[in-house]
């Protein structure tokens, strides 16, 4: 691999027959075009030509996709949707937090009118769901919690201690035995720690 | 062994601050049968939080009894809280596209949707102004969300919410007295009425409008109820005299 270089979106790279464009790369006029600011590699695939691509940090980020189970952590909830910051995408954490959002009709897969998001969601919340839609540039991600392993994971109750699930639509907190409403998780038994 | 009722009886009455603490560890037993032991049930009401295998009191005031087996702290407070269910007085602050905001007294301005009076739909707007008084009850009160009001009940019957308040003195008491005044058989209401008429719409954010035939008499309405907050009913009702006494 050459030495790291910096780049500029827009700044000319190297033209097509010296390289393949890869991530973060533009092809036009026979050129190669730099689309994202960060540093210039080049890779040697195996194939005649070698792969150029622009990074930001030296691992290249994996993005969430469409179908991707990610980890979020509830910021706001509203009577229409709650807004959430995507912590994980699977198991690998990001370093960038991504805001997406759980609209109403999303969190239930049945009586998705009847559904209140204060008896779903509260701030605060550690949430497992699903990436629908990347949503264009102004709109967060949309999720969805409409299947039974998806919802609130960890919740921590009014007087702060870590609750217990008892039901799909109820946890409990150990300390003032109170129950609180939320979409609960099934989460797989392999997954949970004794 | 009555260690549970006893521990709260005897502190009836009294002033009880935050952080005191009732505990019930059960004792040990002797004899190891567990017969000695006896379940009872106790409602702790506002005031009080669970810890575990103690009771905290978590606001300042006089503990209070109701039988059977109820409890709870009697405090005075004058800031609101908006809770589910509560009739309140706002007064409207803004009106944007669907909604009106309404101030209640509270740390957020609640929302009113223009649908949510009695008879209203799209085509047929309510007439309501910024700076209207409104009595409307809370759907949605906690708080993690904006709270929302409506002037409807589940029927769809306005069941005496909506603008009111033509003429009449709008003023700020404390919830106490509040709670008080809206007691199924209020002392302080009947005295009132012996003096001379008046309507008076109670809200429970504190806020209490009044309105009598004259504005002179609205204004001792209004004097009378700020002042007996602080008095015993006899000390109320030989002030009721000497006013009733004094304007006829």
């Amino acid at each position: 691999m050459s030495p790291m270089k910096l780049c500029v979106p827009g700044e000319r790279l190297c033209s097509t027959e010296d390289c393949i464009p890869g991530t973060g790369t533009d092809l036009r006029h026979g050129y190669i075009f730099a689309t994202l600011a960060g540093y210039v590699l080049r890779k040697n695939e195996g194939e005649e030509l070698p792969v150029i691509s622009v990074v930001r940090e030296t691992e290249a980020q994996l993005l969430p996709d469409v179908g991707a189970i990610v980890t979020c952590k509830v910021t706001s909830i509203n009577p229409r949707f709650a807004k959430v910051h995507i912590l994980y995408v699977g198991s690998t954490p990001l370093k960038d937090r991504f805001r997406g959002t759980i609209r109403r009709e999303d969190v239930r897969a049945t009586e998705k009118d009847k559904v209140e998001t204060y008896k779903s969601f509260r701030p605060g919340d550690i949430v497992l769901a699903k990436v629908i839609s990347l949503g264009d540039v102004q709109s967060n991600y949309l999720l969805t919690t409409a299947e039974n392993e998806l919802g609130v994971v960890v919740a921590h109750s009014e007087a702060g201690a870590q609750m217990v699930p008892i039901s799909w639509c109820e946890m409990q907190c150990p300390r003032t035995h109170a129950k609180e409403f939320r979409k609960v998780a099934r989460v797989q038994p392999e997954y949970l720690q004794a | 062994m009555d260690t549970v009722h006893a521990r709260f009886k005897e502190k009836i009455g009294e002033v009880l601050l935050p952080g005191d603490v009732f505990s019930f560890r059960l004792p040990e037993d002797g004899d190891g049968d567990g017969n000695n032991i006896k379940t009872e049930k106790i409602i702790c009401g506002p005031g009080f939080r669970r810890n575990g295998e103690e009771v905290q009191v978590c606001k300042s005031g006089i503990l209070r009894h109701k039988q059977p087996n109820l409890y709870w702290i009697d405090s005075q407070q004058r800031r609101y809280v908006p809770a589910k269910g509560e009739s309140v007085i706002g007064i409207v602050t803004a009106k944007s596209g669907d909604i009106f905001k309404v101030d209640v007294g509270g740390s957020d301005q609640a929302s009113l949707s223009y649908l949510a009076f009695e008879g209203a739909t799209k085509r047929n707007r309510p007439n309501v102004q910024v700076g209207d008084l409104v009595y409307s009850q809370f759907t949605i009160a906690n708080k993690d969300m904006e709270p929302e009001l409506v002037c409807i009940d589940s029927c769809g019957r306005a069941n005496g919410m909506g603008v009111f308040g033509a003429d009449g003195l709008l003023f700020k008491v404390s919830l106490g007295l509040v709670r008080r005044l809206l007691a199924p058989q209020s002392e302080i209401v009947k005295d009132l009425e012996k003096i001379f008429p008046f309507e008076l719409v109670v809200g429970m954010n504190g806020r209490v409008w009044v309105k009598a035939k004259t504005v002179q008499q609205t204004l001792i309405v209004a004097n009378l109820l700020e002042t007996c907050e602080n008095m015993t009913s006899q000390q109320r009702q030989t002030l009721f005299r000497r006013v009733a006494e004094g304007s006829l």
